[in-house]
Formats: structure tokens, C-alpha cells, sequence
């Protein structure tokens, strides 16, 4: 049984070393090609990243931060006019909008908004739009 | 991502190592300042682990979440360990004198060769991982905003936490990036990819430490490097989610009681407690993992259960206890409690589930593509041992990993809405089965040692 045992230590080793030699060279290409993709990125490519397939439109993000104070409260209302959607939009932008916007808070009851092809009739009230781009997505304020 | 920001996670990641070292000095002192350094892996592992744990009991209680109960925390924790390690008898060895050579550990050939490809390794993860953007799904849904609400708003915020998915998901995690964010001046979610590339240092350096010293070289850093380089585990382990803390800590609490089923030091039963505690309070599955260590601990201690025993149960229910407060905070705030949607009697009437999820758990842990060959390595490793004669340890690792098949396998059969695939957005399994990948390269090597030397390795200092 001994010699059963010690086969086994060699073959641990054995295979241990082969894999890692064959596979260090590829983990090491991997995070040279992962490296040098983060790297020729924007910045805000970087930072808005996983909502780059969300959002449709990364301008709209960075104005949405900008326009709506720190304590504000806003909601994300979601439409039928909106153009150039992903499959991913409509299900997931308040969610990202949400991790995004912090401190803001989302609130069903917010006075500012932003509209992703939203009907605008059905806000509540009248709405003060403050940016806007051309695929019906607008930030804005109801008075 | 700037300098900075890269300074401040330094800053924050030696305080959680400046707290491990008085806990390691607490638990078991050091005979040299050398043998310090090769457990200083362990010692941020448990500085991570104690100051996280006591964190979030902070954060239930209400105490605000900023940089004076960050630090103040980890000075307490320090100052209290500090005490009790001179109280249990332990000193500091002398410090070397400057003309004298200091003391370190010696390294062998095939350490040195294996320590600098490790290196190499660690050097291209942090390049991968210093600018890498929040694409999963979990992080910015859940993980990520769960640590910005911590850093905008001090605490377990009621909107936020009410709001986003998975509310019942401990906050081991959010919490140790929110203090990321304060150490790196900014909510800062690129650099903080960075924080993972810390804890996956303190992993092997944890791993290497315990090892080295009692185990060949030969069996510690082939195995280690092989799990380095596994498609998944470079890929990934710098996400901030859990996922991969929760393994870093089993792996280490798990080898923690390994080496106690070995020398029967109570600081490793300790220590190993400490790193449970923090994995029940990092996922859920940190509770099935824990019970599975200490259940297989108990199963081999049979013969010897008057003393054993009460031991392992002890730690056991202490670690739980710990994450009894985060509980009581989800039924105060009435969130739900997490647990499965077809639990109990339900998995009776999804039956037909049952094969096709142990089928799926089985050929997640030995997927090739996603791990090589670290399982099928880990299975000659135990069949070696138990025909070198060796029992307690070959029986301790197949019961851990028995147990892991079978919680991975319940993770999908208690949960109907899961489907029978290993794409990330149907089913966690291949995140979960990073457990017991991460486990093989801490446990395997003692199981080399005790096959190769027919006779029970000599008790090292560890």
C-alpha cells in the first residue's frame, strides 16, 4: 500500500506541476489582456462598466448626477418612447440608476426624474425638462 | 482609480494586519520575529475576520460607520488582545540587534522558485484587478450599493437595506468595503477591485505560513499555484463580492482545524472559530460550511469525543452566535430571513430535482474549464493517505468535501426557481464551488506529508 500512497504523492505533484506549467504562462496572458483592456478604456466607460449595457446613453448618468441634488429624492420612470433600448434596459435602469445615483434616494413619490421614454402626462404633474438626448431619455423636475 | 485611493486601501489593509498580529500574540505569541512574518497571512486573515465581525455588530447596534469606529475598533480589539496574550504567557522575542543579522525564514530551492512565481502571479492579478470596472451582476446590484448606503448614511440604512435584492445577505462584505471607501477618501468602486487582490494575498500568504515549516515545500506551493491559475479563480477573485472571501476564510478555518485534529493546540481551534465566524457573516453559505468543518472534525474525533468535543461544539456554537445579532436586526426590520423556497418538506415535492442537482454539483467541482484538475487532485490526495494508513485526515477532507457536494447539491434542489446550468445568472453553483477549490491546495498538502512518510509527521511549531 505503500507504494500506492507514494504513487499518488508523485502523481499529485506530478500533475500540479505540469498544469501549473502549462497554465501560469495563460493566467499570466489573461491578466496582461485583462489589464491592457481596463487600461484603454475612459474613465467613464470604467465607472459606469456594467451599465454601459443598461443605460443606452452613459451622457444621461453623468447628468442625472449632476442635475439632482445630493438629498433629493427622484424616481426612475421607465416608457414605451424610448429608442435604441437594450434587452436589458427597461428591466434593469432603476436598479442601476439606484447604486449609481447614492446618496440620492429613489422615492415613488420624487419630484425629479428621469425619463426613459416615459409618457410625461403620467407623471403627476407638470415636467421641466432640464437635459435631454435624442433617444427619449430626459432628466428633469416636476414643478 | 488614483494613487491615492491605492494608498488609502494600503493604510487600511495593514490596521486589519496590525489588528491580526495582537490577536495571533493573544492566541499564541511567536517564538522569533521571523516565524511573525510566516504567519502574518494568518494574522491578517484573522484581522479581517475579528475587525468585521465586530464592525457589523457595531453597525446593528447603531453605532455610526466612519473612520473614529473604524479605527477606534480595531485600537480596542488590539489593546484587548494585546492583555490577554501576556496574561496566557506569551512574550516578545527579543528584537535583533542592527548589526545582527535578522532572523528570517529560510527558503529552499524549490520554495524560492515558487515563491517568485507566485509573485509574478500576484503582480499581473493586481494589474488585472487595478482598474477593472463593476460589470457582475451582484455587485452593483446588491454587494456594491449595500457598502455605499454604510458610507453615504453611517449605518444598515432602512431605505437601502429594505430596497435591495437579497436583503438577508450578512454584511461582512459591504462593511469591509465601506471602510474601504472612507480609507480610499471616495465610494471609489474600480480601486476598490483592489481590496480583493489584498484578501487573496492574505490567503496564500495564510496557506504558505501554516504550512511551511511542517509540510515539504514539494507538496505545498504545487498545489497553491495550480488553484492560482485556474481559469475561475484568476478571473474572479477580484470582484467585489463574497464569493471568494467566504472561501478564503473557510479554506484557512478549515485547515486551522485540520492542524488541531494534528498538534491539539487550542489557538488553532480559536483562530479557526474566529475565520467561521467571519464566513457565516460574510454569505449564508458560510453556516453550511462551517457545520460540514466541524461536523467532519467531530466525526473523526469519535474515539477521543470527551475531550474533542466539547471543543468543537463550543467554537461552533460561538461562531454562530456572532451573526445572532445581524438575525435579530432582519426580524426587528421585518426582512426575510433568506432561507430556501422549497426547504424541508419542500424538497420532497421537487423530487425530480434531486439527481440533476447533485449531477450538476458534481460536474461544477470537477468542470475542467473552470478549475483544471484541483478536485480530481484533491481525491488522489485523500485515496494516498488512506493507503499510506493515515485516517483522521484523509476521513476529516472527503467528509468536508462529502458535505460541500451535498450543500451545493441543496442549493440547487431547494431552490426551484434555480435552473440546472452553471451560467452565473441561473445558478450560483459555480461561484459556491470555489469552496472546495480553495480548500485543496490547504488541505492537500498535509495529506501529501502523511502519505509520503508512512509515520504521523513530526508536530511542528505551528
Amino acid at each position: 500500500m505503500n507504494d500506492v500512497a507514494r504513487g499518488g504523492v508523485v502523481l499529485c505533484v506530478g500533475l500540479s506541476i505540469a498544469f501549473g506549467a502549462i497554465y501560469f504562462p495563460r493566467a499570466l496572458s489573461d491578466f496582461d489582456g485583462t489589464a491592457s483592456n481596463n487600461s484603454s478604456l475612459s474613465f467613464s466607460d470604467r465607472e459606469v462598466a456594467g451599465g454601459n449595457g443598461i443605460v443606452t446613453d452613459q451622457e444621461a448618468v453623468y447628468e442625472a448626477r449632476a442635475i439632482i441634488p445630493l438629498n433629493a429624492k427622484y424616481r426612475v420612470v421607465t416608457g414605451s418612447g424610448l429608442k435604441n433600448a437594450t434587452y436589458l434596459t427597461l428591466t434593469f435602469v432603476d436598479s442601476w440608476y439606484r447604486y449609481f445615483l447614492m446618496p440620492r434616494r429613489p422615492a415613488v413619490d420624487g419630484r425629479w426624474i428621469v425619463c426613459y421614454g416615459c409618457d410625461v402626462s403620467k407623471l403627476g404633474g407638470p415636467y421641466t425638462i432640464i437635459w435631454q438626448d435624442d433617444d427619449g431619455i430626459s432628466i428633469g423636475r416636476l414643478q | 482609480m488614483n494613487a491615492h485611493a491605492i494608498a488609502g486601501l494600503v493604510a487600511l489593509n495593514l490596521l486589519l494586519l496590525a489588528v491580526g498580529v495582537s490577536i495571533l500574540f493573544a492566541l499564541r505569541g511567536w517564538a522569533s520575529w521571523g516565524q511573525l512574518l510566516r504567519l502574518s497571512g494568518v494574522a491578517y486573515l484573522l484581522g479581517v475576520a475579528a475587525t468585521g465581525v465586530v464592525w457589523t455588530f457595531e453597525l446593528v447596534v447603531g453605532i455610526p460607520f466612519g473612520f473614529p469606529a473604524i479605527i477606534g475598533t480595531g485600537a480596542i480589539l488590539a489593546l484587548l488582545a494585546v492583555p490577554v496574550g501576556y496574561r496566557l504567557g506569551h512574550r516578545l522575542p527579543r528584537l535583533p540587534r542592527l548589526r545582527v543579522k535578522p532572523e528570517l525564514p529560510r527558503l529552499s530551492l524549490v520554495s524560492a522558485v515558487f515563491a517568485a512565481l507566485t509573485v509574478v502571479y500576484l503582480e499581473g492579478a493586481f494589474r488585472a484587478a487595478r482598474l477593472a470596472g463593476l460589470y457582475e451582476f451582484d455587485a452593483w446590484a446588491f454587494w456594491v450599493p449595500k457598502a455605499k448606503a454604510i458610507y453615504y448614511f453611517g449605518g444598515f440604512d432602512q431605505q437601502f437595506f429594505r430596497e435591495l435584492i437579497n436583503q438577508a445577505y450578512p454584511p461582512l462584505v459591504p462593511v469591509l468595503e465601506a471602510a474601504a471607501f472612507y480609507f480610499m477618501g471616495a465610494p471609489d468602486v474600480v480601486t476598490l477591485h483592489l481590496q480583493f487582490w489584498f484578501l487573496l494575498v492574505g490567503f496564500v500568504g495564510a496557506v504558505v505560513g501554516l504550512l511551511s515549516g511542517r509540510v515539504s515545500p514539494v507538496f505545498v506551493w504545487p498545489p497553491l499555484l495550480l488553484m492560482l491559475v485556474a481559469p475561475h479563480v484568476g478571473g474572479h477573485f477580484y470582484h467585489p463580492t463574497a464569493d471568494f472571501l467566504l472561501d478564503e476564510f473557510f479554506a484557512v478555518a478549515a485547515l486551522l482545524i485540520a492542524l488541531w485534529l494534528i498538534d491539539r493546540k487550542d489557538w488553532q481551534l480559536v483562530a479557526a472559530g474566529l475565520l467561521l465566524a467571519a464566513a457565516m457573516s460574510t454569505k449564508r453559505e458560510g453556516y453550511a460550511f462551517a457545520a460540514s468543518a466541524i461536523v467532519a472534525a467531530l466525526v473523526v474525533t469519535t474515539r477521543e469525543r470527551r475531550s474533542a468535543w466539547p471543543k468543537l461544539i463550543a467554537i461552533g456554537l460561538a461562531a454562530a452566535a456572532t451573526t445572532v445579532p445581524w438575525r435579530v436586526l432582519l426580524a426587528v426590520r421585518h426582512l426575510g430571513g433568506g432561507g430556501p423556497e422549497a426547504g424541508g418538506t419542500g424538497l420532497f415535492s421537487n423530487l425530480d430535482r434531486a439527481w440533476p442537482s447533485l449531477r450538476l454539483a458534481l460536474s461544477t467541482v470537477f468542470d475542467y474549464h473552470l478549475w483544471l484538475v484541483v478536485t480530481p487532485l484533491a481525491v488522489v490526495a485523500i485515496v494516498a493517505a488512506f493507503a499510506a494508513g493515515a485516517r483522521t485526515l484523509p476521513l476529516y477532507t472527503t467528509l468536508v468535501y462529502v458535505f460541500a457536494v451535498i450543500a451545493f447539491t441543496y442549493s440547487t434542489w431547494a431552490f426551484p426557481s434555480l435552473g440546472i446550468s452553471k451560467k452565473p445568472a441561473l445558478n450560483p453553483i459555480v461561484r459556491l464551488s470555489g469552496e472546495v477549490v480553495l480548500l485543496t491546495p490547504a488541505l492537500v498538502p498535509l495529506l501529501l506529508a502523511r502519505a509520503w512518510r508512512r509515520a504521523p509527521q513530526p508536530v511542528g511549531d505551528t
